[in-house]
């Protein structure tokens, strides 16, 4: 674990030089830093550096708005130490963490750890853990670091993450490092906006797929003719289905370049980040997809990556080419370099509207050409739910054929079953978010060959709720929307093995069944058909071990956030294995289950991390109780 | 919201336990729990002493906090000062101008300006909607023209239907002339199967007639902002109206297609066509008072939102 001298350039951290330059970066920042800030109106995106929150007198983050040069124009951007993204912090496994927060700007703001165990007072949701941090106030945030691995940070206030308020968090183990590598990096990825989110926000609920300029047309149905491979008359045919259900196949992505800039540690694509690492070096990219709404699809163009670990949780090495990061997951790779050229680090959003870009190189002022952009994905009928057998739903193919013979009826009558799994098919009760089972029922949940299949609830959800897939089955072994047909190996759910089993592999006795709905065409958002002001506290009774079934009913995918505890996923394998996550993918039609241990009192956030989602309402308060009589209360009581 | 009695039985049941086991760390230990017995685990199913659970686990508390002082805070709603955690409920308007245009008619009969336009204010459920149109045109001296408007109290009553109530003001005038009428108004907007927009109206007069309108219309995509739009609107009546020169059934027809450049998603100019044709006992009242009965416009305009 040597770092060589090149390492230490911009975007790189080593540890070891990071040891020796925290404590006079930190002393220059308390007094030089906001100060130089605010003169500097030149400041760019992307100038950012490292804190050791475990040191005994914590530190210091300042929280301001500034105008900042994103790409070669000026933005308004919240910035955290005088830039964006903030700095890197690190701690230490067993150690406390001190950091106060400054609020410099004229509006409240938190700061929310993700992924971080902790008490619920030191979490940081305004309305949930805490009052928020008033302009010109300090809020000291101190807990006891209880695991390793890569997190981040970002505001919990409105809308802040979009401008800029987030950065990397990176836990030393207390244990030695399973994973051996020679030159760290982290790589932020993010979505920036020139324009006021309030206002993005304000078209998204006004006019429908404002940012869609990917949508089928006249003019690019030989196109689609093209990339499909179908005859005209198909790919029209398949249109005026889509139509016919009024949905919109290239519905993948609610904000897209149109107005975004796809950013790597704050730098647009044009200003390519270099990081360095000299033939024979193993490289450890802490990736962390701190976007608003944006699914990265992240590969170093000729480079195995080897993932050891997702949402700070080591896992057993899986290699792969490619990997989707859904916005707030963070994974490691390690990335060996081969020799003396330069390797384009791509970062290709998933409705393929851009990208961030960056270089890996020996030396700087190298790079690599940038690869082709692939053609945008389109949902398929295995979006809708219409097949069973996950893997028929990716050949597009079949897609017509499929739709033909569907709408549930075909569905229902097993004829395509995958021949290796078993395809139970369940039904679960309609408002069951609040169902508590009885005690002599609570018995232990089956923890392996759950249902592959759950068929969709007599509940529609009302109003708020456009549900078109009758079911919603398995996905985790799918490679995902676009990704699986261009011979890369794409990392998928079903892939990732914890390394050591967590302490609590209780089997759980108590399930809860959410719905993700919404309804695309009024952009509303929420679980079972309600808002987060509609609805009631979710419980979950402390010390208990109880199981969430995600069942999506949209057709986007909706990275799913708990705060305060894991989430132990259900990938079909050895149920010791599971990984452990803090944000989980849900695609769509997907039925996804998770065991969580409810070991974190108080109340937390539970929601969905596309930002525009979570503000429409896409949020649940969970409130971990001593015990589960009585009615939940209001979420806005 | 919890029952409080209930609630505190139970938190007198807990500090009971808390104190039989010897203070308030007790929770976070393991310990064997006892189950009750079976009549009392009916009643109150969910009391800690009868849970099966083996283990309490460790929890970090905040400083200063007991596990029952959180505990209890957990159940708690958020205390007052704090902010809303998500603001879902905020309300919104917008305000479309679908048509703002010239007509120019190709048989001689006189050009005419056109408006159609709707606007809303509310949440996501419950809105108040502005709708209207109009038209008018000048020959010589002569300003002739007419208009509607409704205002209603909307509700989304399905993921792609809002369903409307409220009143309609109309009018026509010409010359001296002018005449206005009032009606009850109900409606329903939304988008059918094939992505059709549409909007069907009934109206019940101050005379009690009842008349209909029913329009659809269609965004043909040719390039992401390139749209043609043919557009349909019908009217009906229930009897003849001499006030308004309408007979009973069918009374128009007026066929549109637009052709409109979105530089933004805001702003939109177009050109386009309209037919437009009085039909059945309407058209016969149109030809006996010596007027055409068809007639057919070549337009320009332009299409914006304001929000
Ligand atoms: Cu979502």
């Amino acid at each position: 674990m040597m770092n060589g001298p090149d390492s230490q350039r911009e975007n790189s951290i080593s540890r070891r030089g990071f040891v020796a330059g925290a404590a006079a970066g930190l002393a220059s920042l308390k007094i030089a830093g906001p100060l130089w800030a605010r003169t500097n109106p030149e400041l760019r995106a992307g100038k950012f550096g490292a804190l050791d929150a475990s040191t005994p007198g914590g530190i210091d983050l300042y929280i301001e708005k500034q105008e900042v040069r994103v790409d070669e124009k000026i933005g308004q951007a919240i910035t955290i130490n005088g830039g964006f993204p903030g700095p890197v912090i690190r701690m230490k496994e067993g150690d406390d963490a001190l950091i106060r927060v400054h609020n410099r700007m004229h509006e409240s703001t938190s700061i929310h750890w993700h992924g971080i165990l902790l008490p619920f007072t030191m979490d940081g949701v305004p309305g949930i853990s805490f009052r928020g941090i008033a302009p010109g106030e300090t809020f000291t945030y101190r807990f006891k670091v209880r695991q390793n691995g890569t997190y981040w940070y970002h505001s919990h206030t409105g809308m802040q993450e979009q401008l800029g308020h987030y950065g990397q968090l990176i836990i030393e183990p207390a244990q030695p490092d399973p994973v051996a590598y020679d030159v760290e990096h982290t790589i932020v990825l993010s979505d920036w906006t020139f324009e006021d989110p309030h206002t993005a926000m304000k078209k998204l609920k006004t006019i429908e797929g404002y940012y869609n300029f990917q949508r089928p047309t006249l003019a690019n149905l030989s196109a689609q003719v093209e990339a499909t491979g179908e005859s005209l008359g198909e790919v029209i045919s398949k249109r005026l289905q889509w139509n016919w259900m009024r949905m919109d196949p290239t519905d993948i992505a609610d904000i897209t370049g149109a107005t975004f800039t796809y950013l790597l540690n704050g730098r647009s694509a044009a200003q390519n980040p270099t990081f360095f690492a000299r033939p024979g070096q193993k490289v450890r990219f802490r990736i962390t997809n701190a976007s608003t709404m944006t699914y990265y699809d992240f590969r170093v163009e000729g480079l195995p990556l080897t993932v050891v670990q997702a949402d700070g949780q080591n896992v057993e090495p899986v290699e792969v080419d490619e990997l989707r990061v859904a916005v707030a997951e963070t994974y490691d790779v390690l990335v060996t370099m081969p020799d003396e050229k330069a390797y384009t680090i791509f970062a290709e959003t998933m409705d393929r509207s851009g990208f961030a870009r960056g270089t890996l190189a020996p030396r700087p002022g190298m790079s690599a050409a940038i690869p082709a952009r692939r053609h945008r994905p389109m949902l398929t009928m295995a979006d809708m739910g219409m097949m069973h057998g996950a893997m028929e739903g990716m050949d597009e193919g079949d897609e017509t054929k499929d739709m033909e013979s569907s709408h549930g009826a075909h569905a229902m009558n097993g004829e395509h079953k995958m021949d290796d799994k078993p395809s139970t098919s369940v039904t679960y009760p309609p408002h069951d978010e609040r169902r508590v089972a009885p005690i002599k029922e609570r018995k232990p949940l089956p923890i392996q060959n759950l249902p592959e299949m759950v068929q969709h609830g007599p509940d529609e959800h009302g109003a708020a709720s456009i549900a078109m897939a009758m079911h919603a089955y398995r996905r985790f072994d799918e490679p995902g929307i676009g990704l699986g047909k261009d011979g890369r190996r794409v990392l998928t759910y079903g892939q990732l093995k914890a390394l050591q089993t967590p302490p609590d592999r209780r089997p759980p006795t108590r399930e809860i069944n959410l719905h993700l709905t919404g309804n695309m065409h009024k952009y509303i958002w929420g679980f079972n058909g309600k808002k987060w002001s509609e609805s009631k506290m979710i419980r979950f009774k402390f010390g208990e071990r109880l199981r969430i079934n995600f069942i999506n009913d949209t057709m986007m995918s909706h990275p799913i956030h708990l705060h305060g505890m894991w989430m132990d996923l259900y990938v079909g394998h050895d149920y010791a294995k599971n990984p452990r996550k803090h944000t989980v993918n849900v695609n769509p039609a997907e039925l996804l289950t998770v065991d969580i241990s409810a070991d974190a009192p108080g109340q937390w956030a539970f929601h969905c991390h596309l930002l525009y989602h979570m503000e429409a309402g896409m949020f649940r308060t969970v409130a971990v109780v001593r015990d589960l009589s009585g009615e939940p209360i209001d979420a806005k009581s | 919201m919890p029952n409080p009695k209930r609630r505190d039985v139970t938190r007198i049941l807990v500090s009971l336990c808390v104190l039989l086991a010897g203070g308030p760390n007790a929770w976070a230990q393991d310990s064997p729990h006892q189950h009750g017995d079976s009549e009392h685990a009916e009643e109150s199913p969910e009391t800690p002493e009868v849970e099966s659970q083996s283990r309490l686990p460790e929890a970090e508390l905040p400083a200063g906090m007991t596990l029952d002082e959180v505990l209890a805070r957990a159940e708690e709603p958020p205390p007052d000062d704090y902010p809303d955690a998500i603001p879902d409920d905020h309300l919104r308007a917008f305000f479309i101008v679908d048509q703002l245009e010239y007509r120019y008619d190709l048989q001689g009969e006189p050009d005419a300006v056109g408006t159609e336009f709707s606007a809303w204010f509310g949440g996501d459920f419950n809105r108040l909607w502005l709708k209207g149109e109009g038209e008018a045109s000048w020959q010589g001296e002569d300003f002739e023209g007419e208009s509607d408007v409704d205002l209603l109290y909307g509700r989304l009553i399905a993921p792609f239907w809002t369903a409307q109530a409220g009143v309609q003001y109309a009018n026509v005038w010409g010359g001296e002339n002018y005449r206005d009428f009032w009606a009850a108004a109900l409606a329903i907007q939304g988008l059918a199967p094939g992505m059709f927009e549409v909007d069907a109206s009934i109206y019940v007069t101050e005379k009690l007639n009842l008349l209909a309108t029913f329009e659809a219309e269609y965004d043909v995509r040719i390039t992401q902002r390139l749209v043609l739009q043919p557009r349909t609107e019908l009217r009906f009546s229930a009897r003849d109206s001499d006030a308004r020169g309408i007979g009973a059934g069918m009374n128009s027809v007026v066929v549109d297609l637009r052709l409109r450049y979105a530089l933004w998603r805001e702003f939109a100019p177009y050109l386009g066509a309209r037919f437009e044709a009085l039909v059945f006992g309407t058209g016969d009242m149109a030809a006996a008072a010596g007027e055409d009965n068809s007639r057919f416009f070549v337009l320009g305009g332009v299409r914006f939102a304001i929000y």
